[in-house]
């Protein structure tokens, strides 16, 4: 089957200049236009079907808009202490505060030099520009006007978190492609939390790429809440490089949207680095989503550990599909990755794939994938112990979406977390009886 | 006119094209046209609604692309560079008849039996020896030259012939079940196939008829640049049960060979069919030089309530090996199993897994596949559980464990888990490790050799499948083992 080509809405929104480098956005306008947007028939697509997107018919959001739009505000607001705070309103960044911490340097994409420009738009792993499956971030170079620059200097602690609101939907069909680039140097620390939500109720379109490089030493804390949006859709592709002893700590919650994939790239380049990648999602009516995560081992003596959740209910969709691969020579990996996977519902689905590819001997790699409903011996359990069907229910359920909340460092946003899951899992027919 | 008439006038036709008019003649010149086709149709007597099958598949082939996503890296093959049937050699055939003692055999081929092990009594079955209960329909080449315990499995009202016998003699049979597990379109190689399967076996068991022996198949591939299209269709009817040993072996080539067979099987309510493999093809040389691409599309419909399906299959051999018998588990109640061992050396590789796709109540599966690497291959585990919606109560369980044997080969699990049923419970694992050092270290104190030592790791690591292997597979798999990881260390 021949491709098709860029939706015609999308070919004609791109424009002639954008925050890439020059040759980069001009190659990357040229490979999508002939890719097009990634089918069902390309492997890493297979679960997830693009065509809310396709039909879309987004528009990019005019660069000055109307104060009732640029007032937007999400609906919840984090429980956190005294943040760095950058909202984006369907894509376009909303200024950057100026009390900064020592240490910390933030730059709007656009701003940015050159040599920046193109660090951000030049992930470690790279993507294939020709390959469909990575279309969406060869879309992102082409399109992408707007995004920001994080800059940790090398040995510095960033105590107060850095916050990026994306509050998509404020113009009606907006579609927004920002790119973010987050430098740590040697030793630094930083935690970096994504709240993603609509401000709107009709369709928007975010397609966002965050490059992170975590130099020796360093440590990132990544953390994504997909909160409200019923009609947001969302493709999300996160790159991370990891030098020597570097660690990358990402949490993945994905409470609510139309369309949610998320997508993360990890290269571990440097001995003794490591990466951790928490995930929980929640599908429910229509929602469908969709996590792909690829660790690649390039050096020896690296670790990385996986643990994913989703609880899928009505005729909600999830997938998840992770991928190891250990390097020729990259000796004594201890990789470990699994997937537990409750369906509540008989219309609910779980696509599942986790991989493993391994080119060295030494090493200790396993992984583990679970589907299947709530155990019945402890259902009769708590029964047994005078609680209603419905309430031992909703204690196991909620139960099993705690044992990825637990793995949140910071412990007020964990329990702010635990609440909303709670809620949410009380919206459930058996639950909410109880 | 007559389409007979038309079908004559047609291979007449194409005689003048450079077509060779020798009926006799062994070998088709190199090449695969709509001509070909009904020329290995034509050879073999087949009636019409056989050649309107494989032109149907050969029209919907020459729409297709070769896969690509699979493990494996080869050179492009050129299907227009092979010959698509080739008859055994008419002195040793001797007029089609089945020998009837070893001196009748090409003593070659008996030699390289001997080399692989095959058990003396199944050699002794080949040549008609009495008291041997194994009943062997050897495949060499393409045409099946002799089968044997015929009269004994017809009294029980078993059909065991070569797949031409059968469509000689039982053509509603084949009619009826021809392409219903996998559909001439169903994949690149199974379409090839399809058009131009030149012969294979055929079983059939009736209604509740236990098949008093088990059936056995030696695969063979000897001439020189000849794929094999081979075509088995096993069918158990309500109640039966049967089980089926196919041991392959291919004497060495330089020339890399195309293996693209197509398996059926077809259980009914109760039925069961087992289906072993030992394959244990060409594998090339310590270059990476040669041996067979085994492209084999296997698939068994538990189509039937409460049938069951195993497939046991231990691949030592080939090139390259693209292979994942599936389980249709159609029937409520119905429980498909797939147990593997997968050694790969020097450079060959290996994609290889099975699908279990579960359609029926109460249906359950158990996946255990051992993947053993060393040398540069490359072995991959592939596999697919999918639990359908009308999939109630549906069970599986995975688990996929690889061994590392050296720092140039690689292990790699490619699973896909689809549950569309709340009932379903999956349960999936896989683990990647090396013989350990602590392992070897108290072996080797006890006096073994480190190939021995290695050997007993190997063999320990397999266990969970070979316990599911028939007797005298068991015993040859694990030589075949050891044979095939020769020089893997020290």
């Amino acid at each position: 089957m021949s491709r098709q080509g860029l939706p015609e809405w999308l070919s004609t929104a791109l424009p002639d200049h954008a925050a890439a480098p020059e040759a980069l956005a001009q190659s990357a306008r040229q490979q999508v236009e002939t890719m097009g947007l990634p089918g069902l028939r390309d492997e890493e697509w297979r679960w997830t079907n693009l065509r809310p997107i396709h039909r879309g018919n987004f528009k990019t959001a005019p660069g000055q808009t109307a104060p009732s739009v640029t007032e937007a505000q999400p609906a919840e607001a984090l429980p956190l202490d005294n943040p760095v705070r950058l909202r984006f309103i369907d894509g376009m960044l909303q200024g950057i505060p100026d009390d900064l911490p020592s240490g910390l340097h933030l730059v709007s994409l656009s701003d940015a030099d050159e040599a920046t420009r193109t660090a951000a738009f030049s992930p470690t792993p790279a993507p294939s520009a020709d390959d469909p499956n990575d279309a969406l971030v060869t879309l992102n170079t082409a399109m992408a006007r707007e995004g920001v620059v994080i800059d940790v200097d090398a040995s510095s602690v960033i105590e107060r978190p850095i916050v990026i609101e994306w509050l998509d939907g404020a113009t009606d069909g907006a579609m927004s492609h920002p790119r973010v680039l987050i430098r740590l140097g040697q030793s630094a620390q930083a935690s970096v939390i994504e709240q993603s939500e609509s401000v709107g109720d009709q369709p928007s379109w975010r397609n966002s790429v965050i490059v992170s490089k975590i130099a020796a030493n360093a440590a990132l804390t990544h953390i994504a809440l997909g909160l409200t949006g019923p009609a947001r859709l969302s493709t999300e592709r996160c790159f991370a490089s990891l030098e020597r002893d570097a660690r990358y700590h990402s949490y993945n919650m994905q409470l609510g949207g139309q369309v949610i994939r998320r997508e993360y790239d990890i290269q571990i380049d440097g001995t003794g680095a490591h990466s951790d990648l928490i995930g929980l999602m929640m599908p429910r009516g229509k929602q469908l989503m969709d996590t792909h995560t690829r660790i690649v081992h390039a050096a020896a003596d690296t670790t990385s550990n996986e643990h994913y959740r989703t609880i899928a209910d009505e005729s909600g969709r999830g997938v998840f599909k992770g991928r190891i691969l250990v390097e020729r020579d990259s000796q004594r990996i201890q990789a470990f990755q699994s997937s537990n996977n409750l369906l509540l519902s008989d219309t609910a689905e779980i696509d599942a794939k986790p991989e493993l590819e391994i080119y060295a001997d030494d090493v200790q790699c396993s992984h583990g994938a679970t589907i299947g409903r709530l155990d019945e011996e402890a259902l009769f359990y708590l029964r047994s112990r005078g609680l209603a069907a419905a309430e031992a229910r909703g204690l196991l359920i909620a139960g099993f979406a705690q044992e990825v909340i637990d793995e949140i460092p910071d412990e007020t946003l964990r329990y702010w977390l635990t609440e909303r899951v709670q809620a949410q899992l009380g919206q459930h027919p058996d639950v909410a009886e109880a | 006119m007559t389409e007979t008439q038309e079908l004559e006038q047609l291979v007449q036709r194409e005689y003048k094209y450079g077509f060779t008019t020798d009926i006799e003649q062994e070998i088709i010149p190199p090449g695969l046209d709509e001509d070909v086709v009904r020329m290995i149709s034509a050879k073999k007597n087949e009636p019409e609604f056989m050649l309107d099958w494989r032109l149907s598949a050969f029209r919907h082939w020459q729409t297709m692309t070769e896969p690509e996503w699979a493990h494996v890296h080869y050179p492009k093959i050129d299907y227009q560079a092979l010959s698509y049937y080739a008859a055994p050699k008419s002195q040793e055939e001797l007029d089609a008849d089945a020998p009837e003692s070893l001196d009748e055999v090409d003593p070659k081929l008996l030699e390289t039996y001997e080399k692989l092990g095959i058990p003396l009594h199944e050699r002794a079955v080949l040549a008609g020896v009495k008291g041997a209960n194994v009943a062997v329909d050897a495949v060499f080449d393409s045409v099946s030259v002799t089968t044997t315990f015929k009269d004994k499995l017809a009294e029980a009202g078993v059909i065991f012939c070569s797949f031409s016998e059968a469509v000689e003699n039982h053509p509603e049979l084949i009619k009826k079940y021809l392409g219903t597990v996998v559909p001439k379109g169903d994949n690149y190689f199974a379409a090839l196939n399809s058009a131009v399967f030149s012969d294979g076996s055929f079983v059939y068991v009736p209604k509740g008829v236990k098949c008093p022996m088990e059936l056995s198949t030696y695969f063979r591939i000897n001439a020189k640049n000849t794929g094999q299209f081979e075509r088995t269709l096993i069918i158990a009817e309500e109640g039966a049960s049967v089980s089926y040993l196919e041991g392959c072996t291919a004497p060495q080539r330089d020339e890399n060979q195309l293996h693209a067979a197509v398996v059926e099987l077809v259980a009914l309510d109760d039925a069961e069919i087992k289906y072993s493999t030992v394959q244990n093809w060409y594998p090339g040389d310590e270059e990476g030089k040669g041996g067979i691409y085994n492209f084999v599309t296997k698939r068994g419909d538990a189509r039937g309530d409460r049938s069951k399906i195993t497939w046991t299959q231990v691949e030592a051999g080939s090139a390259i090996t693209w292979k994942y018998p599936s389980c249709i588990l159609r029937g409520d109640d119905s429980v498909g199993e797939f147990y593997s061992v997968a050694v790969g050396n020097n450079y060959q590789q290996i994609d290889s897994g099975t699908k279990m796709i579960h359609l029926g109540k109460r249906t359950r599966s158990t996946i255990v596949s051992k993947g053993i690497s060393a040398g540069r291959a490359e072995n991959a585990y592939r596999g697919l559980v999918h639990i359908g919606k009308t999939a109630t109560d549906a069970r599986n369980f995975t688990q996929c464990d690889s061994l590392l044997i050296g720092d140039k080969c690689g292990a790699h699990t490619f699973p896909y888990v689809e549950a569309k049923n709340s009932t379903a419970q999956i349960e999936h694992e896989a683990t990647t490790s090396k013989v350990s050092d602590d392992q070897m270290f108290y072996l080797r104190s006890r006096g073994l050799s480190e190939e021995d030592a290695m050997n007993m790791v190997v063999n320990g690591f397999c266990k969970d499948v070979f316990n599911e292997l028939p007797m005298e597979f068991a015993v040859e798999a694990q030589a075949l083992l050891a044979v095939s990881l020769e020089g893997s260390v020290g």
